[in-house]
């Protein structure tokens, strides 16, 4: 009897394509992704995508393109010379990891063993691969000039303490120093160490950002999932006989669309709203630095998630197929695009994949408010992307509505 | 020939609704095959036909939500394709489905699709107050959809369709699946509608529905018209005659003989029975005198009048609810 119930059960499972997808096909396709963006693929050979950083050598000398030369060999490291004003801009606005500054007098410094002049301005929303570059260029940094800057410092240190020290003996230290075994490269390393110092730390109060890729990269995913409900409404109407009636009267069916659009518009905003002020309130995220861009993203992320929780719709022809569809694109967005993982710890091919995503855009947009508090003509263009996600998406819709919702009626 | 057909009917504005060569198609099946038929102003008009046999494809191309693929459709001398806007004005439409929100109270249903015609918010209200008088359900108005019965349902879906005051109201099968009591109710409100001079067109399944409230009818078979008329015209169409059937007490060979001869009328027997064709209303009370004079007891008499049933066994060959 048990036997005769199982089979049944597993023969009705599948025959349910749509349960069947999502229970195997889904699985895979997000184990597949998160395997990606964690690097788990390609086995033991893959080489690591280089980080790019961006290098201002006001110095130009020997010794700071001596350095470069030597950071240029490396493969983990891509390096793009800019002047130092275009370099900051470029790491505030977080299209760079971050620049590393030989200051004038870098020269001098290592001939007169005094302190580096070498800072590296970071986006500190990407830590992680900071404490990379950081230790590479540590690395580097003292194999290439380490030697030439503590011996240039211990000369300077003996001719101002024991000027008539023999030249024999200033020998015997140097070449201690070489093997060594004396302890003084970590001697100097207090002179030898970087300045870091993040770019983005001025004068707004700065949201945390785990905390802004929390609210951010939540917010997008459930407004994705509760749009796409709400759109499905168009299909009950359709299943209960209103959308009919509702093509009776004088209605043209674009409006009956654009309707549903427009209420989930105005849903979307409001879910954006309460999400933000609750983040406000409970976590202190600073809503208020930039008011004018905080509503204008909130107005371009709640039209590009609307007009596609509508196209979501209008490609279903049944509200199983809809929850089918949505659960699927959604997650693999929602994945892709840093809502489920930030973009930052993602390998590089990741992030580009990332940008056809809404969920990206409007993450970065509200880092960039947030995080970087950049100026509203800053973040216009992600705005800009998102209103034409939103309108291709909406044009499509259209097309799609009349093709297979229309003719279902 | 469609242009000299639109031409004619635009100076013919008696005829409410006039369908000429209508066909319409999905993938194979040909739904609607060149259906023809004009209804005058103020009548019921009944669409009498089978489940699938083009009912609801014939209303929906009337109502504007469906194209025909041949043939046109004149709504008030208006050309339907030309000027779909027009026409959706002038015509309600009852659809087979409860077409309701279960979440809103029949007053905000009312409100909602009475605001889809752009009527002034008090004339709307106004509207909706003898509507619902009309339907009996003013005292519930304020209830929740999901609370009515079905009945109650079926009667504010009526009421939805009525609110831009339409001249013509297609009602596609509205008293599917309510009581007896509420159907007796759909047929008052179509008969109170029909005599403030609304034309109704009204498909369904039910004989009796249409016998009740059409004064002309058009039986829809496999998509195709197959006859129209009144129902006393559909009588001559199909052959099909009223009978009287008698049963003796006793009745001998010669009493038939004689009986036969003096009716003059087509006459079938069996050993104590007769079956005789007839005109029942004329014909009745002289059958029964001849029977008296010639000492035959009546056991039995059923009166076999004819009925769209019959009608529609006799002109499809088959029952109309297979």
């Amino acid at each position: 009897m048990i036997q005769t119930i199982l089979k049944k059960d597993l023969k009705l499972f599948f025959s349910d394509k749509k349960a069947v997808l999502l229970t195997f096909l889904m699985p895979i396709l997000l184990i597949a992704l998160f395997a990606f963006a964690f690097g788990g693929t390609g086995g033991n050979n893959r080489e690591a995508k280089p980080i790019t950083l961006l290098v201002s050598d006001i110095d130009n000398s020997l010794d700071s393109k001596s350095v470069l030369a030597s950071l240029d060999t490396l493969s983990t490291i891509k390096l793009i010379h800019k002047d130092i004003i275009e370099a900051t801009d470029l790491v505030r606005k977080g299209d760079y990891v971050g620049v590393l500054i030989f200051e004038k007098g870098f020269h001098d410094s290592i001939a007169n063993g005094g302190k580096l002049p070498l800072e590296l301005k970071y986006d500190s929303a990407r830590e992680i691969e900071m404490g990379m570059l950081q230790s590479v260029l540590m690395q580097n940094l003292m194999s290439s000039i380490g030697e030439k800057a503590v011996k240039a410092k211990m000369n300077t240190y003996f001719e101002t303490n024991f000027s008539g020290v023999p030249s024999g003996i200033k020998e015997k230290v140097f070449s201690d120093m070489d093997s060594g075994d004396t302890g003084m490269n970590a001697m100097m390393s207090n002179d030898m160490a970087l300045k870091m110092t993040s770019i983005l730390k001025e004068d707004k109060k700065q949201g945390n950002l785990g905390l802004i890729q929390a609210v951010a990269g939540t917010a997008i995913m459930m407004l994705l999932f509760s749009i796409a409900g709400i759109g499905g409404g168009l299909l009950d109407e359709k299943d209960a006989g209103t959308l009919k009636r509702l093509l009776y009267s004088p209605l043209k069916p674009t409006d009956i669309l654009f309707g549903k659009m427009g209420a989930s518009l105005v849903l979307a905003i409001l879910q954006l709203v309460v999400m933000f002020v609750f983040a406000w309130l409970a976590f202190d995220l600073p809503i208020f630095n930039d008011i004018p861009s905080l509503i204008l993203m909130i107005l371009a992320t709640a039209f590009a998630v609307s007009s596609f929780g509508i196209f979501l719709v209008s490609i279903a022809k049944s509200r199983q197929q809809l929850n089918g569809y949505s659960t699927i694109i959604i997650m693999l967005m929602s994945a892709i695009g840093g809502s489920m993982v930030p973009l930052f710890i993602m390998p590089a091919i990741m992030q580009k994949i990332a940008v056809i995503s809404v969920n990206y855009w409007g993450i970065q947009g509200f880092f960039d408010i947030f995080w970087r508090n950049l100026p509203l003509t800053d973040i216009l263009p992600k705005m800009g992307v998102l209103l034409g996600i939103g309108l291709g998406m909406t044009l499509l819709s259209v097309r799609l509505f009349k093709r297979n919702i229309l003719k279902m009626v | 020939m469609i242009w000299f057909l639109r031409i004619f009917e635009v100076y013919k504005p008696i005829n409410m609704i006039q369908v000429s060569h209508l066909s319409k198609s999905f993938e194979k099946i040909q739904a609607v095959k060149d259906i023809s038929f004009s209804i005058k102003k103020g009548e019921i008009f009944g669409l009498l036909g089978p489940n699938g046999a083009g009912k609801s494809t014939t209303i929906n191309m009337m109502s504007t939500i469906l194209k025909s693929d041949e043939g046109a459709i004149f709504i008030d001398g208006n050309d339907l394709n030309e000027n779909p806007n027009a026409c959706k004005q002038l015509i309600g439409v009852v659809p087979q489905e409860i077409s309701l929100y279960d979440d809103f109270t029949a007053y905000e249903n009312l409100l909602f699709w009475g605001s889809l015609y752009k009527i002034p918010s008090k004339e709307l209200k106004e509207r909706i107050a003898s509507i619902l008088e009309l339907i009996g359900l003013a005292d519930r108005k304020n209830d929740l959809i999901k609370t009515y019965s079905g009945g109650m349902k079926r009667r504010i879906n009526i009421a939805s369709a009525l609110l831009h005051n339409p001249k013509i109201l297609f009602m596609d099968e509205p008293t599917v699946g309510v009581d007896p009591q509420s159907r007796n109710r759909i047929f008052e409100i179509v008969e109170a509608l029909n005599a403030e001079g609304m034309t109704i067109v009204y498909t369904t399944h039910y004989m009796e529905e249409v016998e009740r409230l059409c004064n002309r009818i058009a039986i829809i078979d496999a998509g195709q018209i197959i006859a129209q008329g009144t129902q006393a015209q559909l009588q001559k169409q199909s052959d099909v005659e009223e009978k009287v059937e008698i049963t003796f007490e006793e009745v001998s060979e010669n009493q038939l003989k004689k009986l036969k001869e003096e009716l003059s009328l087509e006459m079938l027997h069996d050993t104590q029975k007769i079956t005789i064709a007839c005109d029942v209303n004329k014909d009745l009370s002289n059958i029964i005198s001849i029977c008296n004079n010639n000492n035959l007891k009546i056991k039995d008499l059923e009166l076999k009048k004819v009925n769209l049933e019959a009608i529609f066994l006799n002109l499809t060959g088959k029952q109309l609810r297979d």
